[in-house]
């Protein structure tokens, strides 16, 4: 009777298991399905209309190639990766050697909640004090800008994490050896740490390639290539095209749009494979010396 | 002992080359590489004072500007004219703004909001009409609806909610109408085709005339599944993959709408006759309305009278600042604006019937050609 | 040597202000927005919450009409209500169905997967995380969209007389539905990501040891391992809530912009507070009395008070979950 009892319930025990790993294969299944959904979408519709002349020309009303587009972006992220670059590791830096534990989490809460800022938050200041008020226009500096305020909080944080995944122990060690405080900071902790801010730094630019709703009312959009002018000088870039150009009723805007979204995937995904090459040589040491 | 900066620099620096490296995968290195002879080419043409113009604003007037801006490259090879169909609204915001140095508009704008921006210039740069169009399966695109102001008001405030509804079954009486529930699709964003519909419907139906009114942005009547889209483009867009829509379309989308499938309603005009937009019935309302034209030519040419009157038309405005910002753009957009309001220029026949636009008229020039006078640094 | 102390000192302040700079931008932010949306905050107070007629007045009119001291276009009425529906309704379909399908992906990357598969697809989905938020308006507007109107839409709606809210019309695919499940899709690389870290993180010995005492893996995850993660996971699907009600640009190209509703069924078309901001922001420039650009930023302001609050709570679970571990997370 009673291992009558303990096989039905151990049945129906190893039936719920069941179920349960069932359903998250399938969970699992069906978020692959997705990737390769949007990544098929994306590469089959893209690179039909991927051309050579897609680098060359200039976007024009309704068609045209993407070169001022894709050295827009090219040039908005980079100004901005030199704003908030030098600033979120500096900060990483200051909360991981010097803050103390109360003030950095303060800190770190408030890195949290500016990385949660929607980004057309960002977009509204943006034009409403940089463009409209300071009388910037339409610029590569307001647009910048506003990239780079949306990026800060990940460089600073992973500057910081990376910089404590250092031990103490070492740089202290390394002063007891005699080093000066300077060398010993350069060599002992930002070296080791070097691959995880760098990763971080990646990371934030992938986030700024593909941001639209700040840009459109900070960079604004030209059919021209950028200028190095930081004021008064818009700027195109690539998610424009994915959003304007599918608004458009005509194929070769569509088309337009997709190999747009086809080239800002791509950049997405050199980004994610050199952040894994990164991350690999990052662990690698670390492992060995721990 | 400098070297705790230095070290800070080093890595500073060595993380953005990398970065830089990181980036620059593929293409994009080619891209990258290109960057900067580019902006070598810039900076060099600079010295050959290139000046960039920035055009936003209607969608109406957008693809006359998109046929403009390359023919106007051969006739000033050293501005770079990027135009945009942002939406009147937009046009008239950045405008007044100062962020773009041209503004498109299909509405002018209104005494309070040339209080608050005083020197803005609205100038007529051709004349354009605008149409009601619908998407029902089983009517012929040859039949063309027969369609009032006010049955078009009543759709639009919800009280008429079905193609086979007796108000349009009666203007309609050989067309067999599928009992299909009716779709509005109006702008979402500030736009001078809601500026033009608005002030048809309150010239056509007194509970409109006193509840949503005109303007370029209004608060639309609640009706169950109405859409909202941006842009002309938008709505040519939405409307075509809606089956039972309706929508108000800039006549310049009228070939783009018409190739999707979208049926043009014969509107009743003010004499109650029905009828299209064409070169005839436009021109036969502009003669009407246009002699009215005041000095600053801010001007509603809505619901002409005459027995062959198109009912909805307009003056499309270029949104100036008198002042601009220095002497070469301020030149430059003078420039601009004669070559495009010129019978040899802009105004040619060849860009207009492209965009069913009608030439600025003779006896308008000169307003126009006076305001645009008027720009200075 | 006081060269050294001074290069110290330098470096010391200069990382100290970058450090504070975030601080700084938010306070700047904070204090522009908060200044831009208070007279819209005197002209409608709390109705602004709680009204559906949204309405900048008339343009065209002669002179602004004034109301509890502050002008604004006559006939001027800002009601958000409509936005507010829409914000909370897709982000809520979005938890729905993004929660369970990332939680679920998780158990199965940790414990049914090989290491080694998995090591291939877990930067897969973080790829998911990646790509561009316009990217997945594209998508939703080509696959989603019309899975919706033909599919997915007739089908729920058929459900219409046991819950009301699935009965149709479907329309075109353009609505709540639609965004909520893109949204859905963009918050899972989010969660499930957090929910697999939680999971590597979970002490092997009683898991183990549930195991050896002839637990079935199932009831060791649901009785060993979910108690240890419960409040990280809490805190990563409100952090996941969080980037969904911010989220502009997918939800914008395919929510259907509906104006001074709020919607009658499921499929309805939306607005949500972001894409209000980044629709009406050029338009609402317009109003002459300036009303119109102060009421968004009123939205802007709310977004940022919701992003606080989210965030703050978020992190209180988080710590706390890291407690129940014993690790720090993230």
């Amino acid at each position: 009777m009673a291992t009558v009892l303990h096989k039905g319930r151990s049945a129906r025990r190893s039936i719920q298991s069941g179920v349960l790993w069932g359903v998250s294969i399938l969970a699992l299944l069906l978020v692959l399905f997705l990737v390769v959904d949007i990544l098929w979408l994306v590469v089959v519709k893209g690179a039909a209309g991927l051309h050579v002349t897609t680098f060359s020309t200039d976007t024009t009303g309704i068609a045209g190639g993407l070169q001022n587009a894709i050295l827009g972006t090219l040039q908005l992220i980079l100004f901005s990766a030199l704003i908030a670059g030098p600033i979120g590791i500096l900060g990483g830096a200051y909360m991981a050697l010097f803050a103390g534990a109360r003030s950095a989490r303060i800190l770190r809460f408030v890195s949290d909640v500016m990385a949660g800022v929607p980004s057309i938050v960002i977009g509204y200041f943006g034009y409403t004090v940089m463009v409209e008020h300071w009388g910037w226009g339409f610029s590569s500096l307001a647009g910048a800008i506003s990239l780079a305020m949306l990026t800060l909080p990940y460089i600073v944080r992973t500057t910081e994490s990376s910089l404590r995944q250092v031990p103490k122990s070492y740089y202290e060690g390394a002063l007891a050896l005699g080093l000066s405080p300077t060398t010993a900071l350069r060599t002992v902790l930002f070296r080791p740490a070097l691959p995880g801010i760098l990763t971080g730094m990646l990371l934030a630019v992938s986030i700024g390639l593909g941001e639209t709703a700040p840009l459109i009312y900070t960079a604004g959009w030209s059919n021209f290539n950028p200028t190095m002018q930081l004021f008064k000088n818009p700027v195109g870039y690539l998610t424009y095209v994915v959003w304007t150009y599918l608004n458009e009723p005509y194929d070769a805007a569509h088309q337009l749009a997709y190999t747009a979204a086809l080239l800002l995937v791509l950049l997405v995904l050199c980004l994610h494979i050199v952040v894994r090459v990164l991350q690999r040589q990052g662990t690698d040491p670390s492992q060995t010396r721990s | 002992m400098k070297t705790a900066i230095k070290g800070v620099m080093l890595a500073v620096t060595a993380a953005l080359t990398l970065g830089i490296a990181g980036y620059s995968q593929g293409d994009a290195g080619i891209a990258m590489a290109k960057t900067t002879t580019h902006a070598r080419a810039a900076s060099k043409a600079k010295s050959t004072a290139v000046v960039k113009l920035q055009e936003t604003g209607s969608t109406l007037l957008f693809p006359l500007f998109q046929l403009w801006a390359p023919a106007y490259r051969k006739v000033a090879p050293s501005v770079e004219l990027t135009p945009n169909g942002t939406g009147s609204g937009v046009g008239i915001a950045q405008a007044s703004a100062g962020v773009v140095q041209i503004g498109a508009s299909d509405a002018y704008m209104s005494n309070e909001q040339l209080m608050k921006s005083p020197g803005m210039l609205n100038i007529p740069m051709a004349i354009s009409a605008q149409q009601i169009m619908y998407k029902i399966p089983g009517v012929p695109a040859k039949d063309h609806l027969h369609l009032t102001g006010n049955v078009i008001a009543q759709i639009f405030l919800g009280k008429i909610g079905y193609w086979n509804a007796p108000q349009i079954q009666d203007l309609n009486k050989g067309i067999k109408l599928p009992h299909m529930a009716i779709t509005p699709i109006h702008r979402h964003d500030g736009s001078g085709d809601t500026f033009l519909f608005t002030q048809f419907m309150t010239d056509t139906n007194a509970q409109w005339a006193k509840t949503v009114m005109y303007g370029t942005s209004v608060s639309w009547p609640t009706v169950r599944g109405a859409l909202d889209a941006v842009g002309n483009q938008g709505v040519v867009q939405v409307a075509e993959r809606t089956p039972g829509s309706i929508a108000y379309v800039g006549i310049s989308w009228l070939n783009k709408a018409l190739s999707g499938g979208m049926g043009e309603a014969m509107l009743q005009n003010r004499a109650g006759h029905f009828l299209l937009p064409t070169e005839q019935t436009i021109a036969a309302a502009a003669k009407v309305m246009i002699g009215a034209t005041p000095k600053d030519e801010r001007i509603s040419l809505i619901y002409a009278p005459g027995a062959n009157s198109y009912p909805i038309i307009n003056y499309e405005y270029a949104i100036i600042n008198e002042k601009q910002s220095g002497a070469t753009t301020a030149a430059a957009v003078k420039s601009l604006l004669l070559w495009a309001i010129s019978p040899m220029g802009g105004n040619k026949q060849s860009f207009m019937s492209q965009v069913h636009f009608l030439p600025l008229p003779p006896s308008i020039y000169p307003l126009s050609k006076a305001q645009i006078d008027e720009i200075h640094a | 040597m006081r060269r050294s102390r001074l290069w110290g000192r330098l470096f010391y302040g200069v990382t100290g202000f970058s450090a504070a700079m975030p601080l700084l931008v938010l306070l700047v932010i904070g204090g522009v927005l908060f200044y831009d949306a208070y007279p819209a905050w005197r002209f409608q107070g709390f109705s602004f919450f709680t009204g559906i007629d949204w309405n900048m007045g008339n343009m065209y009119a002669n002179g602004p009409m004034t109301q509890n001291g502050v002008q604004a276009a006559p006939g001027a009425s800002f009601g958000i209500l409509p936005f507010i529906v829409g914000t909370l309704g897709s982000s809520l379909i979005a938890l729905l169905l993004g929660v369970p399908v990332a939680v679920l992906t998780a158990f199965a990357l940790v414990y049914r997967v090989p290491s080694r598969v998995a090591a291939v697809l877990s930067p897969l989905i973080e790829l998911l995380a990646g790509i561009p938020s316009v990217v997945y308006g594209l998508w939703a507007l080509a696959v989603l969209a019309p899975f919706v109107e033909f599919q997915l839409g007739p089908w729920l709606a058929t459900l219409g007389h046991v819950v009301p809210y699935l009965a149709g019309p479907v329309g075109t695919g353009l609505g709540m539905l639609t965004s909520g499940l893109v949204l859905g899709v963009m918050i899972v690389p989010i969660i499930a990501a957090t929910t697999r870290d939680l999971l590597l993180q979970v002490p092997r010995l009683p898991m183990e040891g549930a195991l050896a005492l002839g637990m079935t893996p199932a009831e060791c995850l649901r009785f060993i391992a979910l108690p240890y993660i419960r409040r990280g996971l809490f805190g990563a699907i409100i952090l996941g809530w969080g980037r969904a009600l911010g989220e502009t640009m997918a939800v914008l190209m395919i929510s259907g912009n509906a104006d001074n509703y709020t919607p009658p069924n499921l499929y309805s078309p939306i607005s949500t507070m972001a894409s209000t901001i980044a629709t009406l922001l050029d338009s609402a420039l317009t109003d002459f009395s300036g009303m119109a650009v102060h009421a968004l930023a009123l939205i802007a302001v709310t977004l940022l008070i919701i992003t606080m609050l989210t965030n703050l709570f978020a992190r209180l679970m988080m710590q706390l979950g890291s407690r129940d571990i014993g690790v720090e997370v993230s």
